[in-house]
Order: C-alpha cells, then structure tokens, then sequence
C-alpha cells in the first residue's frame, strides 16, 4: 500500500497543483498548458529517453489534429470518437514511417522530420485544399454534438477531460521510465552497442518509441482540434516547429515534470510579456540564452534537486541525480 | 514549357540558389568545425537585409548597404560568438542549437523594435536587363551568381591555401589532433564564425532587393537553409554548393510547373537523398562522432 503511495504521490502532487492554478488562473490558459505539455511529452521522451532530436512535431500534431477534424467534418459528430481517430491517424502514420525514420542518426532524424513536417503543411495547404479547404481551414466548432458526462464543447468540461487524460498519461511515461524497455530506451541513447551484445533489438526498440512518442503528438493535435473546434495548416507551419524542442529543453530533458514546468513556463511568458511588451520575442530570446548559459539542465533539472532538498532534506549525490533518473 | 519561361526560371534558380549557398556556407563550416548548430546565422542574414535598406534609403546606393551590411553583420557575430558560444562550445549539440536559437528570437525582437514590423522594399541596384536567346535576364540576378562563385573561389583558397585555412579543414576532420598540434581552436573558432557571419550578412544584403525586408525572413529561409546543408553534406563546401544550385533549381522549375511543389519538392529531395545516403552528397564518412 506504502508502495503504491509512493509511487503515485509526485504525480498527485503535481496535479494538485495544477488544480489550485486552475483557480488563480483563466481557463483557456490551462487549457492551453495541458495541451501543450502533451504536446511536449512526446518530445521529451524522444530527446530525453530515446535521444533523437526532433524538429518535425508539428507534423504528427497535425496528422492528429486532421484525423480528427475530418472525421467531426465530413463523417461524425462525436468528439470522442473524433479523439480516438485522431490517435489512430497518429499510430498508423508513425509505425508507416518509423522504420525509415529511426535508422538515421539524431542530427540528420531531426531535419528529415523537419522536412516531413514542411511536406504536410504544403500538402494540407495547397495538394489537398479540395479536402482541407487550405488556408480557411476547417470549422467543425457547432457541428460538435454534446456528449453526457463530460460535455467536450464546454470549455471547464474539456479542462477536466484533459486533466485525466494528462495524469493518465504521465502515468504512463512514469510507468514506462520504471519499466525494462524504458531502462533500454535509455541505454539506446546511451550505449547503443552494449544493448545489441545483450540481446536486445535497438532498431525495434527506437521505433515503438517513436510510435509512443508520435502517438502522444497526435493526441495533442486531436485535443487542439476539439479544443478550438477548427483546425487549419497553421499547426504544422515550418516556423513553429522548434516550439516543443525548446520547451523540452526549457522544462529539463529526460525529466518526468519537465514538459509541465517547460510548458507552464513558455506559455506563461509568452502571455505575460506580450500583455505588457510588444515585443516578447526579444524577453523570450533573451531568457532561452540565460537558461542555456546557467545549465543544460533546464527549470525542472535545476529545482528537482533544491527541492528534494528542501522536502527531503536528503542530500542528493551530487552529479547523480541530475537528470531525474534516480529510478534507474 | 516555352523556352523563355524555362531560361528565366533557370536563371531565377541560379540565383535563389547563389543566396542559399552563402547563407549554408556558414551554417555547414560552424557544424563542420565547432560541432554547433548555429541557427542564429539567420539573425545575421536578417540584419544584412536590413542594414542595406537603411543605408540604401540614406545613401542611395544598394552596394553601399551590402558593404555596411556585411561589416555589422560580422561585428554582432563576433560579439555573440564571444558572449555566447565560447561558454557553450563543449555542451551538447542540442544545446548550444536551442541558444542559438534563442540568439534567432531575441534577434528578431530587436530588429521589430528598431525598424518596426512592416515589410520595407529595397530598390534594385541595377535595372538594366540584358538578353540572353531573346529572354529579358536582370542583370543584378546574374551579379548574385558572380559574387556567389567569387565567394566560392575565395573560400577555396583559403581552405587550401593559407594555413588558418588548411587549419580549419583539419579541424573539421579531427578537432583534437588539431589541438594536440598546439593550434589554438577557439582561435579558429571565433575566425571561423565570424567568416559565417559575413557571408550570412553578405547573403542578406544581396536578397534584400528580391524581396521584401521583414522581421520573420530569418525563420522563412530557414527550413530550405537547412535543407542545402543536409544535402550537401555536412561541413563539405562544395557539396553545399552543389546542393544550393540543386534546390534553387528544384524551387524555380517545380514553381513552373505546378506552384505548391516549389515549397514541397526540395523536401522531397532531400528525404529521398537521406534515405538513400545517409552522409549527403558529398559527406565524409569520417564525420561520424
């Protein structure tokens, strides 16, 4: 019992934190941290458990984000339903290329994911506008039927559905980093010869990460998708694909809290800056630097330690515990 | 397809392709040689732009403005390569690629404030046009191309002519023989940046007058800046000029043909490329660390 307290409680905590946010903060804030830090999850499990850098996000957000959009398009009307098809948009893209994908080496894995990111955005802007209605997008927003329980239309029901989904999911990325494949995820990154010589495959290995990570984006899309009830080529646009990169790294790489803290952070400034200064890119900027300069470890890495500290009041070793792999 | 359009658009390709080549020269020698990603060439390729459209409105004279441009676009990457990336040269490749890329940001805040967010024409510096097989060509798109080759040129004799040079090609082959030689690195470092920088700003100030100067032109050239580097493989000169005219051509004649494969074919390219040859066109496989 002690056990399974123990094992659940920063997951918890952290929700419980974001709970009390929820009434400090508006709405469509949350709404927009939760989704994003999804969003992030899958970045961060690349980079941090697999070690591949990716710059083409976007484009599995997208591949999500449309499988839902056509569905509560053309098709249906459940958001539900829509949500699921979007995952299965994502799972089904990613195991299609993941074999081509994961062979590559990490510099050369980010630019082709960017360029598969440029080729969806052109392809929904422009090859499919008959379907996708280009640069209009689609609008799905009143087509949207009610659904008992939790009504996804309603913007406090949908920050509850995404609340579950999130904890659900960090569950499962912390089930996951507890597991042997998440040990062999980690040691792909790290010592990729050692794992072949103990019998396990890397090649299978990277791509049911890469499928994990992807499916995760999708899901992000198709929760955007639902969320804004509209759904258009901007969400794979070529310049927003360093988004969730920075954000992994801003929150801590490899960390189970990064994505949050990284997403709270980025969105945070972001909204903040740009209510009192036009030009937030330069605060942006200029803070990405600092961040960098003062450690690779991002928000979460630098504080996991104070802070375990502060509650513990263990002594972590130091050089040990630094990138949150205390588990392993 | 008629041969006019063909010959304009071959000559389009050129050009588009000669701005590529100078913008990726920098981008693959910073990979090549310091290992970093050096995303905030784009800052520099920006701020040539817009120093050629201050100078030109003052002076009136373009050729003035790509001068001016290229001395501050070198000063300002001297700067940040001593502020910024001397502290950072031994962290991991994707760190030093998220500050660069933060340099990009705060870069372009800094440009918004200072010449606002409207797109500013540039005048083209010369209007004659000549006629090549009874095609009306721009001049000034066939000076790009020369002043691109000479670039080529020059940069070859420095890579194999002077020491400094034969120094950085060492280095891009193996950074630690070259410092257990007793050469200082971060000496060829700083040299070596700021060559980037220049020919980054150079690459602005001679695009400025094809297009529109505006804050984001950076993040817009990116992608394809990226694209070249890959192709040609990192940190090999000639491949990346091999890949600039490849994809400028690719953009120019796909455009003719239908107009989204402008966007979407050079991506095309390189992923056929990448899957079929991992290293690029022209990759040493001796790059493998």
């Amino acid at each position: 019992m002690m056990n399974i307290f123990r094992w659940w409680w920063g997951i918890l905590l952290m929700f419980l934190f974001l709970g009390v946010l929820r009434i400090f903060l508006p709405l469509p804030f949350m709404n927009e941290i939760l989704i994003f830090s999804i969003y992030t999850m899958g970045c961060n499990f690349l980079l941090g458990r697999v070690g591949f850098i990716s710059f083409g996000q976007p484009a599995y957000l997208a591949v999500g984000a449309y499988g839902t959009a056509f569905y509560l398009y053309y098709f249906g009307t459940n958001p539900y339903i829509g949500i699921l098809l979007g995952i299965l948009a994502g799972l089904v893209v990613s195991a299609a290329i993941g074999p081509l994908f994961v062979r590559l080496r990490s510099d050369y894995f980010a630019l082709v994911n960017l360029a598969l990111a440029v080729i969806v955005f052109y392809l929904m802007e422009k090859v499919l506008a008959g379907i996708t209605h280009g640069d209009n997008g689609l609008w799905f927003l009143t087509r949207m039927s009610n659904t008992p329980v939790l009504n996804l239309g309603n913007h406090s029901d949908f920050f509850i559905f995404v609340f579950i989904l999130a904890m659900a999911l960090w569950a499962f990325y912390k089930y996951l980093d507890d597991s042997i494949y998440g040990a062999c995820c980690l040691a792909t990154k790290i010592n990729e010869d050692k794992l072949k010589f103990l019998g396990y495959d890397s090649f299978n290995i990277r791509w049911q990460a890469f499928i994990i990570a992807n499916t995760t984006t999708a899901l992000a899309g198709a929760l955007y998708a639902v969320y804004f009830g509209f759904v258009s080529p901007d969400f794979t646009s070529p310049s927003r694909a360093a988004d969730p990169v920075v954000v992994t790294i801003l929150g801590g790489v490899g960390t189970l809290y990064g994505p949050i803290v990284g997403a709270i952070a980025y969105t945070g400034m972001k909204d903040l800056i740009s209510g009192y200064i036009a030009n937030w890119e330069l605060v942006i900027g200029l803070l990405l630097v600092i961040i960098m300069l003062a450690g690779e470890k991002g928000i979460w890495g630098t504080l996991e330690p104070l802070l375990a500290k502060i509650i513990f009041r263990k002594r972590t070793v130091s050089g040990f515990s630094t990138n949150g792999d205390k588990n392993l | 397809m008629d041969t006019q359009l063909l010959i304009s658009g071959v000559i389009f390709g050129l050009s588009l392709g000669s701005i590529f080549f100078l913008l990726a020269i920098g981008l693959s020698l910073c990979f090549g040689l310091m290992r970093i990603i050096s995303l905030d060439q784009l800052l520099y390729y920006s701020v040539g732009a817009y120093l050629t459209y201050s100078i030109c409105t003052v002076t009136g004279n373009a050729w003035i403005g790509v001068l001016g441009g290229m001395a501050v676009a070198g000063i300002v990457s001297f700067a940040v390569e001593r502020f910024v990336f001397l502290r950072i040269y031994e962290r991991d490749i994707t760190f030093t690629m998220v500050a660069s890329f933060g340099i990009l940001f705060a870069g372009i805040g800094v440009i918004k404030y200072i010449w606002g967010l409207a797109p500013r024409p540039v005048p083209i510096p010369i209007e004659v046009q000549v006629s090549i097989l009874g095609t009306e060509i721009p001049v000034y798109r066939l000076i790009v191309v020369a002043i691109s080759l000479l670039v080529y040129g020059g940069i070859w004799l420095f890579l194999n002519r002077t020491i400094t040079g034969k120094a950085i090609r060492a280095g891009i082959e193996d950074i630690d023989h070259v410092e257990g030689l007793g050469i200082n690195v971060y000496r060829l470092f700083t040299v070596t940046f700021i060559i980037a920088g220049t020919l980054s700003g150079l690459a602005g100030g001679l695009h400025a007058p094809l297009i529109m100067v505006d804050p984001v032109m950076g993040l817009e050239v990116l992608p394809f800046v990226f694209m070249v580097v890959i192709i040609g493989g990192l940190g090999s000169i000639k491949g990346t000029l091999v890949s600039a005219f490849l994809v400028g051509q690719v953009i120019s004649i796909g455009s003719l043909i239908y107009a989204p494969l402008a966007q979407m074919a050079p991506f095309a390219i390189m992923l056929l490329i990448l899957l079929i040859k991992p290293t690029g066109l022209y990759g040493s496989k001796l790059l493998k660390r």
